[in-house]
Parts: structure tokens; sequence; C-alpha cells
């Protein structure tokens, strides 16, 4: 099922009330919040009434925050090894 | 001499503004920049409903029906806009409150 990854990249401050309204109901509180929501017309439409303060991308899977977090982790640069037994 | 107080020209009284009348070529470079972007969530809108077989709503008919994307777009309109009020009937985009952030792209039809 395909989601639409929806990032906020300009703030609606100073923005109609209407326009902060659909940022809060797609649960996009903050600059550079991404949230994942299904494709489906009535998503589309809220998309399009904030077209020009978010960045969109099509989606096969929708990741957690956790999961985002672990992507975005740098490799550590090290490994601990394990004592050998016997 | 500083902080946010201190004396300049325009904080010391009269109508001195100055915000000039017509776009720098950066400013007008981020402008076309920021047309595609828009343009850019719209068609990926488009598409994902239509790999979907889905309706598209009546914000995405009606944007792709009267909308003209950044490279349909004659210079005037991408950098002025139309006010009856102004000397030949074009005003600078940045003039429009909020003007990166809100789609200014059709002016009446012969101004």
């Amino acid at each position: 099922m395909p989601y639409f990854k929806i990032t906020l990249i300009r703030s609606s401050i100073g923005l109609p009330r209407k326009t902060q309204g659909v940022l809060n109901a797609l649960g996009l509180r903050k600059r550079m919040a991404t949230v994942f929501k299904p494709v489906n017309p009535s998503t589309a439409g809220q998309i399009m009434k904030i077209k020009e303060l978010v960045a969109v991308s099509e989606v096969e899977q929708a990741l957690t925050d956790a999961e985002m977090r672990a992507m975005r982790k740098p490799d550590p640069g090290y490994y601990i090894e394990k004592p050998v037994v016997g | 001499m500083f902080g946010p107080f201190r004396i300049s020209s325009p904080l010391s009284g009269g109508l001195l503004w100055k915000i000039p009348w017509r776009l720098s070529n950066p400013q007008k470079r981020r402008q076309r920049k920021r047309l595609r972007l828009v343009d850019k969530v719209v068609a990926t809108v488009d598409s994902a409903l239509q790999r979907q077989n889905m309706e598209l709503g009546r914000n995405v008919i009606r944007w792709k029906e009267e909308m003209p994307s950044e490279q349909e777009m004659r210079p005037k309109d991408k950098y002025t806009m139309f006010d009856r009020k102004e000397k030949k009937y074009r005003k600078g985009i940045h003039k429009l409150p909020k003007w990166t952030r809100v789609s200014q792209r059709i002016n009446p039809p012969g101004f």
C-alpha cells in the first residue's frame, strides 16, 4: 500500500488559521517533521492545501519515527568483539 | 549606536522603507525554484493517485486546468502581479504578503 511521505519544509507562522489547521490535522507540528499518510483523495486534498510548505514523495512503506531515526544514525566506526569460548 | 532601537533612517521617522520596486536576480532565481517545487508536489500527488486508479480531487483537477507550470509562465507573471492601483497595473510580486509561501500565478487577461 503506497504512502505519501510529507515533510514540512516551510513554517506556517503568520499563515491563515485554516492552513495551520491542515498542518495540525496531518500531524506536522514543526519544520522538517515527516509524516506518512496513505495515498487517497482526501490526503491529496490536504496536501494541495499546503503544497507551498511541504515536500512530498510517494513511498511503498510507512516508517515509524524510530525507524527513521535509525536510518539517520551514523556508523559508530567500531564493533565489540565477543569472547571466544573453548 | 547598537541594539534594537538604534537610530537609522527608516526608524527615525518618515516613510523610508527601502523595499526595492523589483526583484533582484537571486530573488528571481529562488522564486523560480519555489515555483518548480510546488509543481513537483502537485505532479507527485497527481501521479500517485493515477497509479492507484483513484479519482483526482477537486483541488488537483482545478490546479491542472488553471495553473500554468513554471516553464509555461511568462517572466512577467513570475515576478510581477496585477494591481489596479499601480501605474501600468503591475507591481512586484514581493509586495504580496507572505509571497514566498503563497501561489500567485495567474493575472487578469490583457494586463
